[in-house]
């Protein structure tokens, strides 16, 4: 770019520029302007701490859903192949005692 | 600088007390360049606040205490940019704040010369918004950086992070559009 084009821009601007900035001086903070910007900083950090936790909360969900998953799929076929003894129902359990008392015989006379 | 580097290395650290001091001292010339960016004196403290809450959380980041002032421009800027981009500000809208301005400042000072300077302000700023409407928001800020907050290319150079032909290519083009509508009396 040309020097001279620089120059001839500048020139007639600068005047501008230098009105502008004696137009808007710095401005003075109001009463509210420093409690107000701790109250912000507050909010943002309480925001970030619950993102945090809420974080911490789905990876310990996910961890014990994935938990359940692994240890139904380890134990159930376990269990599957040998049946516990207390599968049996209470009336089964009964009527296996019954057939069991029916070989001893009471003394004549007693009633149960 | 406005403050010892010492201050910015306890704020970097977490001291709150510090980053007190370090707004304190900053608060009153950052409202002032973001007052000049944004020309709408009602949302000054709400971007200013913007700027240090951006400060506060990634002060961390800021390599050396050397390099805060460019760092703290940068957040400014960034979030002037981002206001006047959410804003979309209407030439109407701004016209109609500048006139209810000046009519509280005509009610407020009781004297006329002290009337008659606050009127030639009001002219002067309505004039270089309006020229600066003919630019982007970025090169307004561009503009507004070098020359009215007379920062020097090396230190826009650290701010936009570009080099200094590139930002010299950027500003010769926005002050001639902007020369190009003050010669056709587009205000």
């Amino acid at each position: 770019m040309d020097r001279m084009d620089q120059d001839r821009v500048g020139d007639k601007l600068d005047p501008l520029w230098t009105a502008y900035r004696e137009a808007c001086p710095d401005v003075e903070p109001g009463a509210h302007f420093m409690p107000q910007l701790w109250q912000r900083i507050e909010a943002q950090r309480s925001a970030v701490a619950s993102s945090w936790f809420r974080l911490w909360a789905e990876v310990w969900l996910v961890a014990t859903v994935t938990l359940a998953i692994v240890m139904g799929a380890i134990l159930i076929p376990r269990f599957q192949s040998n049946p516990p003894a207390y599968l049996a129902s209470y009336v089964d359990v009964l009527a296996a005692a019954d057939s069991a008392n029916d070989s001893v015989l009471l003394p004549s006379g007693e009633t149960e | 600088m406005l403050i010892e580097f010492e201050l910015i290395e306890k704020a970097r650290s977490g001291d709150d007390a510090a980053f007190n001091l370090v707004v304190k001292a900053y608060r009153k010339r950052i409202l002032g360049t973001i007052a000049r960016l944004i020309g709408r004196p009602e949302d000054v403290e709400d971007v200013g606040q913007e700027v240090f809450l951006r400060l506060y959380y990634s002060l961390d980041q800021l390599r050396a205490a050397e390099v805060f002032e460019p760092w703290l421009y940068r957040l400014t800027v960034n979030a002037a940019y981002d206001y006047l981009r959410r804003q979309k500000r209407r030439h109407e809208s701004r016209m109609s704040d500048l006139s209810e301005q000046q009519v509280m400042m005509a009610d407020a000072s009781a004297g006329g010369k002290q009337q008659t300077e606050e009127l030639r302000r009001t002219k002067v700023r309505e004039m270089v918004h309006s020229l600066l409407d003919k630019v982007s928001e970025e090169d307004r800020i561009l503009l507004m950086m070098k020359e009215v907050e007379g920062l020097s290319l090396k230190e826009l150079e650290q701010i936009y992070k570009v080099n200094e032909n590139a930002l010299k290519v950027r500003l010769f083009r926005a002050r001639q559009r902007v020369l190009k509508a003050f010669e056709a009396g587009e205000v």
